[in-house]
């Protein structure tokens, strides 16, 4: 299979294209990204100091805080969001976040589930990425 | 159900409870007998007061017994806390909104001791992790631990989807902790639930070796420091949680991995969480929030002592739990030795950096990994007898 091809499963609909911005750490909105900014604040985060902003947003796992989804609506609000999130476990922070951001401000931030953080890791700095949740299938651009 | 019969806001609740249960697997909605909702400012933020506010201001009313977090400010002394005018109004208008819906007025995070008593066996949707833990753990409710949004529209429906810890297959312990510890302190507690939150993994834990005496403020910090240091939303106490009376009941009778919890394990966590050893700026108990016994147990150790000068200290407590030692004489005791005693809010959202302090010093995990995760703020993590006795004379 082509390896820039990854298969999970759509949580929220919706397609979206951009940079990919992987990180293999469990990962927070809560206290973690700035929303005035989409910077990423969390001291313990390997992509600390990256801008979520327009990036497709890849992590293995939430964490921290059920308040995660309000810091992540946030950034909608304020247009500082990632386009979309792929995690491999379910994150409800992101799920209600995204959900949210539909019912609220009329946003698509797709949220697929199910791809492993290896494949995800194996994207490069800068890649682009487009995605389709409704079909689980993410692809990275030659 | 997505029909406009229901009216404006419970449809809105639907929308947003029938996506996110679609997306987690949930068969179905089910009843709840009550719910837990986060309404502070510094979490929430504008988007937050909007949600909250879209659901008030288009009718939504709680559809079961609601109880709410600790807001961002104290409700009744905010002013003589130094809170800007501005900050206040906006954690007024989450207030506003949420006294619109219905809900209890407790601001608190231990809902559980003050106002919200599930029985064993309820169905649940609380959003505070804490408190998620005691339910499932000690109360023998069933609650996933609900976001931010989604609770407020579990609370408007009094349903919330079937799915996770609702689940009895979800509910086994996977893996299983052991105490090997003589005489356990204050700090021994936080410091056993946060080793037990790192290394659970998405397992549920079970925690064998309690001693008899141990208390359910224990087991609140316990399990707080646990579901701050991991996803960790029940941990099986053989004998204390329903339906585990042992070891073996806790895991269905399956055999799991074995950890044993040493003397050496709580040091790993303290010199983790301790990053600072001067005065602080601010001394904090209460996260998640002290019971009146344990307020009574502070005022007792301050007793003839006063606070050094540079240094403040603040007791957190329920709006109800204040009352009760307001009454009794024990916020009196408490502020002669130069501490305050703060209602309603809490250290972890309350706006730390913009009342000026740079470094924070408290017995508590929970406290501990989110101030020192935001990076701006250093914090020590010290036993409660430990940081009186280093901050007053």
């Amino acid at each position: 299979m082509n390896p820039g091809f990854m298969k999970g499963k759509g949580l929220v609909v919706g397609t979206a294209r951009g940079e990919a911005l992987v990180s293999r750490m469990a990962f927070t909105f809560a206290h973690g990204v700035d929303p005035s900014t989409g910077v990423i604040t969390d001291e313990s985060s390997d992509i600390r100091g990256k801008n979520v902003k327009g990036k497709i947003l890849f992590y293995p796992f939430g964490k921290g805080s059920t308040t995660a989804s309000s810091w992540f609506l946030e950034t909608v609000r304020l247009g500082n969001n990632p386009v979309a999130i792929v995690t491999e476990g379910i994150d409800l922070s992101a799920v209600t976040g995204s959900v949210m951001a539909k019912v609220m401000y009329g946003k698509e931030i797709p949220v697929i589930a199910g791809v492993a953080r290896m494949a995800a890791a194996r994207l490069l700095p800068g890649d682009t990425v487009s995605l389709d949740a409704a079909k689980g299938e993410v692809r990275a651009e030659a | 159900m997505l029909s406009g019969e229901m009216g404006e806001a419970k449809q809105f609740a639907m929308e947003i409870a029938s996506k996110v249960g679609d997306a987690v697997g949930a068969d179905q909605l089910v009843p709840i007998k009550s719910a837990h909702v986060l309404a502070h400012y510094s979490s929430l933020h504008e988007a937050g007061v909007e949600v909250l506010e879209r659901f008030a201001n288009s009718g939504g009313k709680f559809a079961v017994p609601t109880s709410v977090d600790p807001a961002s400010i104290d409700l009744q002394h905010w002013r003589s806390f130094g809170i800007p005018e501005d900050y206040a109004r906006q954690q007024f208008r989450l207030c506003d909104a949420y006294a619109k819906m219905g809900g209890m007025r407790c601001w608190t995070c231990v809902q559980y001791q003050v106002c919200n008593f599930p029985k064993q066996g309820d169905t649940v949707a609380w959003a505070e992790s804490s408190a998620v833990v005691f339910a499932n753990s000690v109360l023998g409710s069933r609650s996933n631990k609900i976001t931010a949004g989604m609770d407020v529209a579990c609370a408007v429906l009094g349903l919330t989807p079937r799915f996770g810890m609702l689940l009895d297959e979800n509910r086994k312990a996977g893996v299983s902790f052991r105490l090997n510890l003589g005489a356990l302190t204050d700090l021994d507690f936080r410091s056993i639930g946060f080793f037990i939150g790192r290394n659970s993994g998405t397992r549920v834990p079970a925690l064998a070796g309690l001693p008899g005496s141990v208390t359910s403020d224990q087991i609140k910090h316990l399990g707080a420091s646990a579901a701050a240091a991991g996803p960790v939303t029940m941990i099986h106490f053989p004998g204390i949680t329903p339906g585990s009376r042992t070891l073996s009941e806790a895991s269905s009778g399956e055999m799991v991995e074995e950890i044993e919890i040493s003397r050496s394990c709580l040091e790993d966590v303290r010199a983790d969480l301790n990053r600072m050893s001067e005065l602080p700026d601010l001394v904090a108990f209460g996260v998640p929030h002290l019971s009146v016994s344990e307020l009574g147990e502070l005022a007792r150790m301050l007793e003839g002592r006063r606070l050094r000068s540079g240094v403040r200290m603040h007791a957190y407590t329920s709006s109800q739990g204040y009352d009760m030692a307001e009454r009794t004489g024990i916020i009196d005791a408490i502020e002669r030795a130069g501490a305050r005693v703060s209602h309603s809010t809490d250290a972890e959202i309350s706006p730390l950096k913009a009342l000026g302090f740079n470094t924070v010093l408290t017995n508590s995990a929970k406290l501990a990994e989110i101030v020192s995760s935001e990076g701006e703020i250093r914090v020590g993590y010290a036993s409660q007898k430990e940081i009186i006795e280093k901050v007053t004379t």
